[in-house]
């Protein structure tokens, strides 16, 4: 029977990477791809972010050569009404106060998977590992509740000290050895659908920027790639469903501003797609004897914007070198293979998930509720027109009245999102860092007569004492350029 | 092709459909007639006729291979495992 140090199941971004780092680790490796070639199986958003070229510029100089790539400075958010009328267009790029931390400013790439999915599979070939394709790796080899290997569609058996799933949303890996059944309501349907455009065109008129389609009805992406784009709409899979994938991505194509700007860059549809996308709060269990999962087979896809390809190549790296220091302890146990869970929460995958119910909870309270959506884009483009730039555009009345109207109507609106801010956004607070915290409060401390003459010190141990909420930012033992950890922020409320 | 009006089916394309093998397998006992498979399917493979759901009879030449019928399905009545190697859809531009 063929015998390997790690079996890798995917040749995806997290299979690849994991292989390759297995293979350079000098581990014989093997990994199995079902298509008939990397990226032949999968669709995505597939934006790689500042952070790619932070953690892997090695593979963005290289990444950005590939013929699919776009580049993305910019991204473009437009809010459609529930009239299909588009009603607002802004977008975020990062200032030059980013420069120290974005080295490539705000530059990330989009880039299609048949090109990122190959180019990753050849560096772990390269590296020594072997690639197998059009082979479906269906079944796992268990012995005394260990995974010891896995079983391919064609009948045959292949022995491994440590398997590296990464098959996947629907991983058939995680299926078989008992580790999960269903994700129970934690994954998303995304529908996708493929334009094929005018290049030049696009560049003239998109630029080098993601879209976003926001709206009551649909909160849709839009990845712009050289010479196309696709747009997603993500749900999660819930038993309130209560309209075909199909049915909204009609509703988006229909919006009068969408098709403009598809007339505009000679926009055709291409291709349409469907696949699964753990949005979870938390990953669960990403290890057994003899196994671990990385990737979309791990549930580590972001929990605020579910992107999951820098979260599978991390988790694939962090996997294959978990795999190295587990096969010379000779030891690949569920004991041992904790390690790996031990790594990726100390990493920033980690830190990625600290807050995940938070951004679970927050997108899935606003955006996917159609009314709260609404009015919540009412008061989005009231808050606009109290903007600098719009104020001096609102001629309906002298500007003075114009801006007490709006002022008004934010007043009328604000009570309806009370609730909201209280159990979604109010919670993100833990995550501001205690030296802004103290920054803030010190900006108020010369507004208080009583205590504006204590010295700094004193004076947070004044704040600290009269509130709850505020004494674990203002304890001094703890890191000031990080998130209260929660079970310190939790002892401090109840305290 | 007009936005207004896009065959989505045929924006799919798929290779040796006759060699996916039974990939989606179906319990009809389990099943409770929820008839959330037929909703979250792109191309209605799923109906519901009695009280209980039926996959089209050819679905491999039509399925999405997404597997969100079996997530959606509460009494796991729904199988999903990948089609065979090197069958099924190709995506090109994903």
């Amino acid at each position: 029977m063929e015998k390997w140090d790690v079996v890798v199941v995917g040749g995806g971004p997290g299979g690849s990477y994991a292989a390759k780092t297995a293979a350079e680790a000098g581990l014989k490796t093997v990994f199995f791809e079902r298509g008939r070639k990397p990226g032949d199986k999968n669709s995505s958003g597939c934006g790689l972010g500042q952070r790619w070229w932070k953690d892997y510029p090695e593979l963005m100089e290289e990444l950005q050569k590939l013929p699919s790539v776009r580049k993305v400075e910019m991204v473009v958010i437009n809010l459609i009404d529930e009239h299909d009328r588009l009603r607002y267009r802004c977008g975020t790029t990062g200032s030059d106060l980013c420069a120290n931390r974005w080295p490539h400013g705000m530059d990330g790439i989009s880039i299609y998977r048949k090109d990122l999915d190959p180019f990753l599979a050849d560096l772990a070939v390269k590296a020594g590992a072997e690639l197998r394709t059009s082979t479906l790796v269906n079944d796992v080899i268990m012995e005394n509740g260990q995974v010891r290997g896995v079983k391919t569609e064609k009948g045959e058996s292949i022995l491994a000290e440590v398997v590296i799933a990464a098959d996947g949303a629907m991983s058939t890996m995680a299926k078989k050895s008992g580790m999960r059944d269903r994700w129970g309501g934690g994954c998303t349907l995304v529908p996708q659908l493929d334009f094929g455009c005018n290049a030049d065109k696009m560049d003239d008129i998109i630029g080098n920027a993601e879209w976003c389609w926001f709206g009551p009805l649909y909160g849709t992406y839009q990845v712009n790639f050289r010479d196309g784009f696709h747009i997603g709409a993500g749900q999660w899979l819930r038993s309130d469903w209560d309209e075909k994938p199909l049915e909204m991505m009609k509703k988006v194509v229909k919006i009068p501003g969408f098709q403009a700007m598809c007339r505009a860059v000679e926009a055709k549809p291409r291709e349409y797609q469907a696949h699964m996308l753990p949005w979870l709060k938390k990953p669960p269990k990403t290890y057994t004897g003899g196994m671990m999962l990385v990737g979309d087979a791990a549930g580590f896809p972001c929990p605020l914007e579910a992107e999951g390809i820098w979260h599978a190549i991390t988790s694939g790296k962090i996997a294959a070198e978990t795999a190295a220091w587990a096969i010379s302890r000779g030891d690949a146990s569920e004991k041992a293979l904790a390690e790996y869970e031990r790594r990726w929460k100390a990493s920033d995958l980690g830190k990625e998930h600290e807050f995940g119910p938070e951004f679970v909870d927050l997108w899935n309270s606003s955006i996917f509720d159609p009314k709260l959506m609404a009015r919540q884009i009412q008061l989005l483009l009231e808050f606009s027109m109290l903007h600098p730039f719009s104020i001096v555009f609102d001629w309906g009345d002298a500007h003075m009245d114009c801006f007490n109207q709006h002022l008004e109507h934010i007043l009328d609106l604000a009570p309806e999102f009370s609730e909201f801010g209280k159990t979604y956004v109010a919670p993100l607070a833990r995550g501001i860092w205690p030296k802004n915290v103290k920054r803030i409060l010190l900006k108020v401390k010369p507004k208080i007569p009583a205590l504006r003459r204590l010295s700094d010190e004193n004076f947070f141990k004044v704040v600290a004492r009269l509130s709850k909420g505020l004494a674990p930012y203002l304890d001094p033992s703890i890191r000031q350029d990080a998130p209260v950890p929660r079970d310190v922020f939790e002892r401090g409320v109840r305290k | 092709m007009s936005l207004d009006n896009i065959d989505f089916f045929e924006l799919v394309k798929r290779v040796d459909t006759d060699k996916m093998g039974d990939f989606i397998k179906y319990d009809r006992e389990k099943c409770n007639g929820c008839g959330l498979c037929a909703l979250v399917c792109s191309f209605g493979l799923w109906a519901v006729k009695q009280n209980k759901a039926k996959l089209a009879v050819r679905y491999q030449e039509l399925c999405l291979e997404c597997g969100a019928c079996a997530e959606i399905c509460e009494p796991g009545a729904i199988d999903f495992s990948y089609p065979a190697g090197g069958t099924g859809v190709i995506i090109e531009y994903g």
